[in-house]
């Protein structure tokens, strides 16, 4: 046995695994069966998003930005009005503001839901995809009644909302929420103290603060950590400041308090949705913009909100009397994750890799832009 | 700190440093006017006991049509302040030094920058092909005077 031959060698993980949520490759290094160095190859959903926002208008811009992180595209929406209604100086009518709210929070809840489903179906759990694409279902027909889409929304727009809700919203979205709660709790009974599931995750990918903070991790992953960071509360935008919701956190950064902060964040969120339909007023749906003439006066900000996965935040910079941007530049949290991500990977094995990519809810549209 | 009193602080902290743009539309704005002090004023507004600046939220790379501008948007999670700086560059020294060791998240930031705009990045340590593909031989695509062979640009209405 002296004389043998050991040396570290490289595995090549993607860009066509299932378990990388859109096409990314890993390059590991391997000692037997640990990783000792991890490095993500991205650039495979490349579509050069922002070159394009360039050569259109600001109305243009949003269909296009319904791409850029298609699990929650309402997000991708709201991010791109609101920063240009800063950067004009427009004021949202106050039933917009109450839609665009009720449906960024629908919106959450689908996208973790479909980070619950793939998650539980990446770690070997067939059921919970079922029962999370039921319930994503529900919301999806309730995007659907509203504005047409099912995936790319094109929804929120720059001034207010595309179209009021119709008469049969408010019921369907009321008997929805009226039974979400008891979903998740049946979700959790598969997942939360099944021992398998304990061990794929407890103690796995753990971020420490600091890590966390460096790399700019953000959203769940970040309040796994312990970190009480949520930009709802923390930099309110749009109307956040006038809901009662609970910020869930974790303790040590691991994949299963990650796991435990989502599945209260779809609770909170649900909360949020109830208070909306609660106080919505009657009025205008949107403020005077016409987007064939519009143009923003000089000026350049960087606006971010708190989406599903952590903060989407857009840097626009316009010149004077031009019908389009000079620059747009797209942070998607997803970018920050992956970019942590080799760091808490080492150490582990090759499998843990599956399930610390599922539980920071990394998807490359996001990533790649 | 609001706004006002946050634009203030900066600006009395580092006079010689920073300058108010009156073109920042949410939070401030400013100007940094020593760009070789980069990495010694980010520095110090993360360790400033008073803003914590220890969150980079974004940085990228503009280009005006006149020069290179790369722009850093910082916030604090401590202390919930948030603001942006940025600094000029000339076409022919586009160069700027890496602030990892500010924020280590800084890298693929100004990987990007560096290839999608051909800013090079003193000290970054792995400036290779990223979003593009590995052959890519066709320059800056981010630059103004960049289009892609076969864009056909309507004409303005």
């Amino acid at each position: 046995m002296a004389d043998l031959r050991t040396e570290e060698f490289v595995v090549n993980m993607g860009p066509h695994h299932p378990s990388t949520h859109g096409v990314c490759r890993f390059v590991l290094t391997m000692d037997g069966e640990v990783i000792v160095k991890a490095e993500p190859v991205i650039g495979y959903l490349h579509r050069a998003l922002e070159k394009i926002c360039e050569n259109r208008t600001y109305a243009q811009c949003i269909p296009v930005l319904d791409r850029f992180e298609y699990c929650t595209s309402m997000s991708c929406n709201q991010v791109f009005a609101l920063a240009t209604e800063k950067l004009a100086g427009i004021e949202v009518p106050e039933r917009a503001e109450y839609l665009r709210v009720i449906m960024l929070e629908l919106n959450r809840i689908a996208s973790h839901l479909i980070w619950l489903g793939t998650t539980s179906l990446d770690l070997g759990a067939l059921t919970p995809f079922l029962y999370a694409f039921r319930e994503r279902e529900d919301i999806l027909d309730l995007f659907e009644m509203t504005c047409g889409q099912r995936l790319t929304y094109n929804y929120i727009r720059v001034g207010g909302v595309a179209k009021d809700i119709p008469a049969e919203f408010i019921p369907k979205a009321k008997k929805f929420l009226s039974t979400f709660d008891h979903k998740v709790d049946d979700y959790e009974r598969v997942l939360t103290e099944n021992p398998i599931f304990i061990a794929r995750n407890q103690n796995i990918g753990v971020m420490s603060q600091e890590l966390a903070i460096a790399y700019g991790v953000s959203g769940p992953n970040l309040r796994a950590t312990g970190i009480k960071f949520d930009l709802r509360r923390d930099d309110p935008y749009s109307i956040y400041d006038r809901f009662k919701f609970d910020i869930p956190t974790g303790q040590n950064g691991d994949c299963y308090d990650r796991y435990r902060v989502r599945m209260q964040e779809m609770r909170e969120s649900a909360k949020i949705v109830r208070q909306a339909i609660e106080q919505l007023p009657e009025g205008e749906i949107s403020a005077k913009f016409n987007p064939l003439v519009f143009k923003a006066p000089a000026g350049e900000l960087y606006s971010r909100i708190e989406n599903s996965r952590g903060e989407m935040g857009v840097y626009i910079q316009s010149r004077d009397k031009e019908k389009k941007p000079l620059r747009v530049k797209l942070r998607g949290s997803s970018y920050n994750h992956l970019q942590a991500m080799p760091h808490v990977l080492v150490g582990h094995k090759i499998a843990d890799v599956v399930a610390v990519m599922a539980s920071l809810d990394i998807i490359m549209p996001d990533v790649d832009r | 700190m609001n706004r006002d009193e946050l634009a203030k602080y900066l600006l009395d902290k580092f006079p010689d440093t920073l300058e108010l743009l009156e073109t920042g539309k949410a939070e401030p704005f400013f100007l940094l006017k020593k760009p070789d002090g980069l990495v010694e004023f980010c520095r110090a507004i993360r360790d400033d006991v008073e803003l914590r600046m220890d969150y980079l939220c974004q940085m990228c790379g503009v280009d005006t049509g006149e020069n290179f501008e790369v722009v850093y948007s910082v916030a604090s999670v401590k202390k919930r302040y948030r603001f942006d700086f940025k600094f000029p560059l000339p076409y022919n020294k586009a160069e700027i030094d890496s602030v990892q060791t500010v924020w280590a998240g800084a890298n693929w930031f100004e990987r990007e920058t560096w290839e999608l705009y051909g800013i090079n990045v003193r000290n970054h340590g792995n400036l290779t092909r990223f979003l593009l593909p590995d052959n890519w031989d066709q320059g800056f695509p981010m630059r103004k005077d960049w289009d892609a062979p076969d864009f056909k640009r309507l004409p303005e209405v």
